[in-house]
């Protein structure tokens, strides 16, 4: 079969086609049509790799948790026992939950470093917000997984982590009470809540991150990359996506995978104690994503403490998604946006001193 | 303006590995004692070994319960580990050398059991996890049956699929066979609808003692064989004890021991221990194989930490004990 001509060339090198050819030979020749996509040049750059490393994360979460599923039981009690089996007596088990446990880390520390190495580029701006926000929304939609996953092994971590949590969303004016009664199917923390958080953890994010994902790449193909942050123009030789973008993927894939898999080897997985709902003794620490968040709360108490449950952390969300119509600077490059960039480190060093307020609260060195 | 931008990117690299320094903070965790086993090649040889110094001493609070909830102490505890065994080091102060445990004493015309009874040291750990032990540790193996009152309950679980390690070593039976009564925990048996016993099971093997009493309990049945050179001074093993055929060879004051320990063997004989009683307090080794392949036996695995409680013994029989809160064990890797 005659693969069929372009109809038009982009400024980047890029061939756009007939769409009924395009569907036709998807159909037909799924391998060639996949040699006929080209993306620009800055794909394989050599720092450009941390969106690859990003999704190499995800399909990893998507596939290590998977394997977790086939041992999990989403019952009190049975959970921490069907966790337990899979990380001491289920074959590679602690491998794999390892695999899970440091991959959303890395997912999380990667993507904040997306989203500030996004900004830095002005990458936000026209014509890409859309790409951008989409961007935030799947940043927004990570501590949610985190959320309800904790809960999931059943522990006593996890399980304080949720209470201190439930109790931070209660006390959002108004909706509060009512999200907390979603999420959890009633006021307790019980068999209930953990079916829900898991069918949520496993099924609707899920579902919901792969819909966001399908909206972020479609406007980075849409819109093409950024300009690179050392103020050259990206490479405008197109290049082909399949085999060379999905070929870098892979190896991607394969370095992310061997590299958290050592890291797990030496330092597996952790899992406390089997939760124990009547220990109020146990005081959960926070962990490093939320410090920042955990400081804002220990900080406005009593009928100020919306102002750190609710309005700093609705503001800032309102800040980034919004970041693309409120930045007015003449040009990308960082000395052409000084206000927002200032702004945007004034915001960091904040989050920043407070996330080192909290760590050394609650992670410093015991008193003698 | 270029080296501006990859200043930029500098720092944003920075800013990323830096990022990655908080992924490996610390996990929140009880504040409870943890006990860390330390690695090592060549098994300890004894009580003396210096290996044990290059572990770290752990000083474990203990307390009564119940009436005897004023009394308090410590037990010092160092653990270590080789590829295939776990071994365990404890120092406690105990005034009393206990080892007795209502032996027989003749006053010339009967026999009496004396007043005193024996040191010991108990473990528990998990086999299957056992409901809130690892938040409220023994305890909750005091509180079954659920459906009696609080005076009647029995060393037990709850339910029949939690089950516990009791390693139990008594200065009057074990210590003389150099090993610590292995039994495992379940749910108190009921066998005449009473509750008469407790969840107490004994591992498959031999061991324990012979109670030396004749079938009406006025006097001993055996006494040390004349024949045999007593293996372990002081004490009176079942192996080497003979049947009382004529009671007029005793005098009074003559004292002859009430429990014969008897000759350990198979899962029973698991926890193997070396003992010493000086300056006032028991210095006691225990160890085991980390996974003995029974099933009545925790298997220990290097990578996960372990619930496990202690409780030590007075010159006591019963349950009168001074015991620890819950207590984590973990492998130094």
């Amino acid at each position: 079969m005659k693969p069929p001509e372009p109809i038009t060339t982009t400024k980047d090198g890029r061939q756009r086609f007939r769409s009924d050819e395009t569907k036709t030979l998807a159909l037909n020749d799924p391998f060639a049509w996949l040699k006929r996509i080209t993306v620009a040049g800055d794909a394989c750059a050599w720092n450009r790799f941390v969106g690859g490393v990003l999704l190499a994360l995800v399909v990893l979460l998507f596939l290590s948790g998977a394997f977790l599923a086939f041992y999990y039981s989403p019952v009190p009690g049975a959970a921490y026992d069907s966790v337990d089996f899979t990380l001491f007596s289920a074959p590679f088990g602690s491998i794999l939950k390892g695999v899970h446990h440091y991959a959303w880390n890395l997912l999380l520390v990667l993507a904040i470093f997306h989203l500030a190495r996004t900004f830095v580029a002005g990458a936000y701006r026209k014509p890409r917000q859309l790409t951008w926000i989409s961007g935030v929304a799947i940043l927004g939609l990570l501590p949610l997984f985190i959320i309800t996953g904790d809960l999931l092994p059943w522990d006593q971590r996890g399980y304080w982590s949720t209470q201190v949590r439930m109790s931070i969303i209660a006390s959002i004016p108004f909706a509060g009470d009512m999200a907390v009664r979603i999420l959890q199917g009633g006021a307790l923390t019980g068999i209930v809540a953990l079916t829900r958080f898991y069918v949520l953890h496993i099924l609707f994010l899920p579902c919901l991150l792969a819909l966001l994902l399908a909206v972020h790449f479609y406007f980075v193909a849409r819109h093409g990359f950024a300009e690179r942050l050392n103020g050259k123009q990206a490479a405008d030789h197109p290049i082909a996506f399949f085999p060379r973008v999905v070929n870098r993927w892979l190896v991607l894939f394969i370095v992310t995978v061997s590299l958290i898999a050592l890291l797990t080897y030496y330092w597996p997985s952790p899992l406390g104690d089997p939760a124990d709902p009547t220990d109020s003794t146990y005081v959960p620490k926070p962990e490093w994503w939320v410090l920042f968040l955990n400081q804002l709360v220990a900080i406005f108490k009593g009928k100020w403490a919306v102002l750190g449950t609710a309005v700093i952390p609705g503001l800032l969300t309102l800040f980034l998604v919004g970041l693309p119509y409120l930045d007015r600077s003449p040009g990308n490059r960082p000395a052409q946006r000084k206000t927002v960039i200032v702004a945007a480190a004034l915001l960091a060093a904040v989050m920043i001193v407070l996330s080192l307020m909290g760590y050394f609260e609650h992670f410093g060195l015991p008193r003698q | 303006m270029d080296k501006l931008n990859t200043k930029w990117s500098f720092a944003l690299w920075i800013l990323l590995v830096t990022a990655l320094v908080p992924m490996f903070t610390p996990q929140g965790k009880a504040d409870r004692l943890v006990i860390t086993a330390l690695r090592i090649s060549e098994a300890p040889s004894g009580l003396d070994d210096p290996v044990w110094q290059r572990s770290r001493t752990t000083s474990i609070p203990v307390k009564g319960r119940g009436a005897f909830s004023d009394e308090a102490g410590v037990v010092e505890t160092r653990a270590l580990y080789t590829a295939d065994e776990l071994y365990f080091l404890f120092r406690w102060d105990d005034p009393t050398h206990s080892t007795t445990k209502q032996s027989w004493v003749y006053d010339g015309k009967k026999w009496h059991h004396q007043p005193g009874n024996e040191d010991r040291i108990a473990l528990l750990f998990e086999i299957t996890r056992i409901d809130h032990f690892a938040t409220r540790g023994c305890a909750v193996t005091c509180h079954s049956p659920a459906d009696l009152p609080r005076e009647q309950w029995r060393l037990a679980t709850r339910t029949a699929s939690e089950k516990g390690d009791l390693w139990h070593w008594t200065a009057a039976r074990s210590a003389p066979y150099n090993y610590a009564d292995d039994a495992w925990l379940t749910v108190a048996g009921n066998p005449s609808g009473s509750y008469r016993e407790t969840g107490r099971r004994k591992d498959w093997g031999e061991g324990g003692d012979v109670r030396n009493q004749t079938p009406d309990g006025t006097r001993p049945l055996y006494m040390p064989n004349p024949r045999i050179v007593p293996s372990v001074p002081g004490f009176l093993l079942f192996e080497e004890a003979a049947e009382i055929t004529d009671y007029s060879i005793f005098s009074p004051g003559d004292v002859i021991p009430f429990r014969l320990p008897r000759k350990p063997s198979g899962s029973r004989f698991d926890v193997k221990a070396q003992s010493r009683y000086t300056e006032g307090g028991w210095t006691v080794m225990v160890h085991r194989r980390l996974d003995t392949g029974n099933e009545d036996d925790v298997m220990f695995l290097p990578t996960r930490n372990y619930s496990f409680a202690i409780a030590v013994f007075d010159d006591s029989g019963d349950d009168h004990s001074k015991a620890t809160l819950p207590l984590t064990l973990e492998f130094e890797r």
